[in-house]
C-alpha cells in the first residue's frame, strides 16, 4: 500500500465535489435561461460520480439474502477514490409562464423556463461543499499523520 | 536483534499501526465516494492479526472489509460521521506512533549507554 | 605474645569523626545496595507496565491515553536514571583502580 495513495484518494474526491459545485453553479446561473445551445431547452444537470477502482459489491449484495456484518473487500491497492462517471440532464418538465410579449413565447404565449428548482440546487450545493470540506479534512489528516511519523524516534 | 528486545507491546503496536494506516485509506475512500451511487462503505478488521501476534506468530496483514450494516449508495448525510471516524483514527495513529517512539527511545538509552 | 589492652587508657578514637561514622559507613553501603536493587526492580516494573500500556493501546482497550503516555515516560526516565547511576559507578570504580597505593 503506497503511503501516498491516501493523498490521491482525497484529491480525487475533491476534484469530483468541485466539479459538482461548478455544475450546480451552472444550473443556478441558467435558472432563467429560455434558450439552450442545442435547442432542446435548458434542463437541470446532475453530476454522476462513482468509485474509481475499488471492490465491486453490486453483484455481491444482489446474490446473497442474509449477509454478515462485514465481508472481506480485497486489497488496499485497489482504492483509488472517486471519479466523474457522467454529466446527465434531468428530464424535469419546463416551467411554463404566461408572457405573451416574450421573444421566446410559443403560440399560446407561454414561455418555457427550465425546471430548475433553486432550493434543490442550494441543497445540492451545500452537500457538495460539505463533502468537499470532508475530503480536505481527510487530506490534512493524512499529511499530519505522515509528518508526525517522520518525527518518530529520539 | 533490536526487534527481539522490543517486547510484545511494540509488536502489537506495529500491527495496530498497519491497521490504522489502512483504516485511513478506507475512510478517505468513503469520504471521496459520499455521492457515489451503489457504493458500499469500507472498514478495516485486524483482530485476527492482533490475536496472532499475541500467540507469538507472524501476523497477517489487516484487511479491508465492507461495512454492510450501512446502507450503500449516495450518503451525503454521513459526511460528519466519516469525519468523526477520521479524527478518531488520526489521533489513535499518532498515539501509537508516540508510544512506539518512546519504546524505541528506551532501547536507545540502553544501547547508547546514556551518552547522546 | 598476647598483649592485653591497658584498661586505664581509654580507647583511641579517630579524630574529627563521628563515633557512629564507622557503623554508618557499613550501613551506608548496605543502604545503597538495597536502594540499587530496589531501583532495578522498580524500573523493571515500570517497563512491564509500559509494555502493558502499549498492548492496551494497540488493542484499543486503553482506558485513557495519558496513563499510557505517562507510564512510557516514567519507564524511559527510570532507565535513563539507572544508566546514569551505572555510568557514575563505573567511573568511580575506574578512578579507584587508578589510585596509587
Amino acid at each position: 500500500m503506497n503511503y501516498l495513495q491516501a493523498f490521491a484518494i482525497s484529491a480525487s474526491g475533491m476534484a469530483v465535489e468541485k466539479a459538482r459545485v461548478d455544475l450546480t453553479a451552472v444550473n443556478i446561473a441558467n435558472a432563467q435561461s429560455t434558450r439552450s445551445a442545442d435547442g432542446a431547452g435548458v434542463r437541470p444537470m446532475r453530476l454522476v460520480s462513482g468509485a474509481k477502482g475499488g471492490p465491486d459489491f453490486a453483484g455481491l449484495l444482489g446474490s446473497f439474502p442474509g449477509l454478515p456484518a462485514s465481508v472481506a473487500a480485497g486489497s488496499a491497492a485497489s482504492l483509488q477514490g472517486a471519479e466523474i462517471v457522467s454529466v446527465a440532464a434531468l428530464a424535469t418538465p419546463p416551467r411554463l409562464v404566461y408572457e405573451p410579449g416574450h421573444p421566446d413565447a410559443d403560440e399560446k404565449g407561454f414561455v418555457a423556463y427550465p425546471g430548475i428548482n433553486p432550493l434543490a440546487e442550494m441543497v445540492n450545493l451545500l452537500t457538495a461543499v460539505r463533502a468537499y470540506e470532508a475530503n480536505v479534512a481527510a487530506l490534512s489528516a493524512a499529511k499530519t499523520m505522515a509528518l508526525r511519523t517522520l518525527n518518530m524516534g529520539g | 536483534m533490536i526487534d527481539k528486545m522490543e517486547g510484545l507491546g511494540a509488536a502489537m503496536v506495529k500491527v495496530a499501526l498497519d491497521a490504522a494506516a489502512l483504516r485511513h485509506q478506507a475512510i478517505a475512500q468513503n469520504i471521496a465516494n459520499l455521492h457515489s451511487p451503489g457504493y458500499v462503505p469500507l472498514g478495516v478488521s485486524f483482530e485476527a492479526s492482533l490475536a496472532a501476534v499475541q500467540r507469538g506468530q507472524a501476523p497477517a496483514a489487516p484487511e479491508l472489509v465492507a461495512q454492510l450494516d450501512k446502507a450503500p449508495g449516495p450518503r451525503p448525510q454521513d459526511a460528519d460521521m466519516e469525519m468523526v471516524a477520521l479524527a478518531q483514527n488520526t489521533i489513535h495513529y499518532q498515539a501509537l506512533i508516540k508510544g512506539i517512539g518512546t519504546q524505541l527511545a528506551i532501547l536507545g538509552v540502553v544501547a547508547n549507554g546514556g551518552g547522546k | 605474645m598476647v598483649t592485653e589492652p591497658v584498661s586505664f587508657i581509654p580507647a583511641l578514637r579517630e579524630p574529627g569523626l563521628d563515633p557512629l561514622a564507622g557503623a554508618q559507613g557499613a550501613q551506608g553501603a548496605g543502604d545503597f545496595g538495597a536502594w540499587l536493587s530496589q531501583a532495578l526492580g522498580k524500573v523493571n516494573q515500570d517497563l512491564a507496565r509500559a509494555d502493558q500500556g502499549l498492548q492496551s493501546l494497540a488493542t484499543g482497550e486503553a482506558q485513557n491515553l495519558h496513563q499510557v503516555m505517562i507510564s512510557l515516560e516514567e519507564a524511559r526516565l527510570g532507565v535513563q536514571l539507572l544508566v546514569q547511576v551505572r555510568n557514575r559507578l563505573l567511573d568511580s570504580y575506574q578512578e579507584i583502580l587508578r589510585m596509587q597505593v
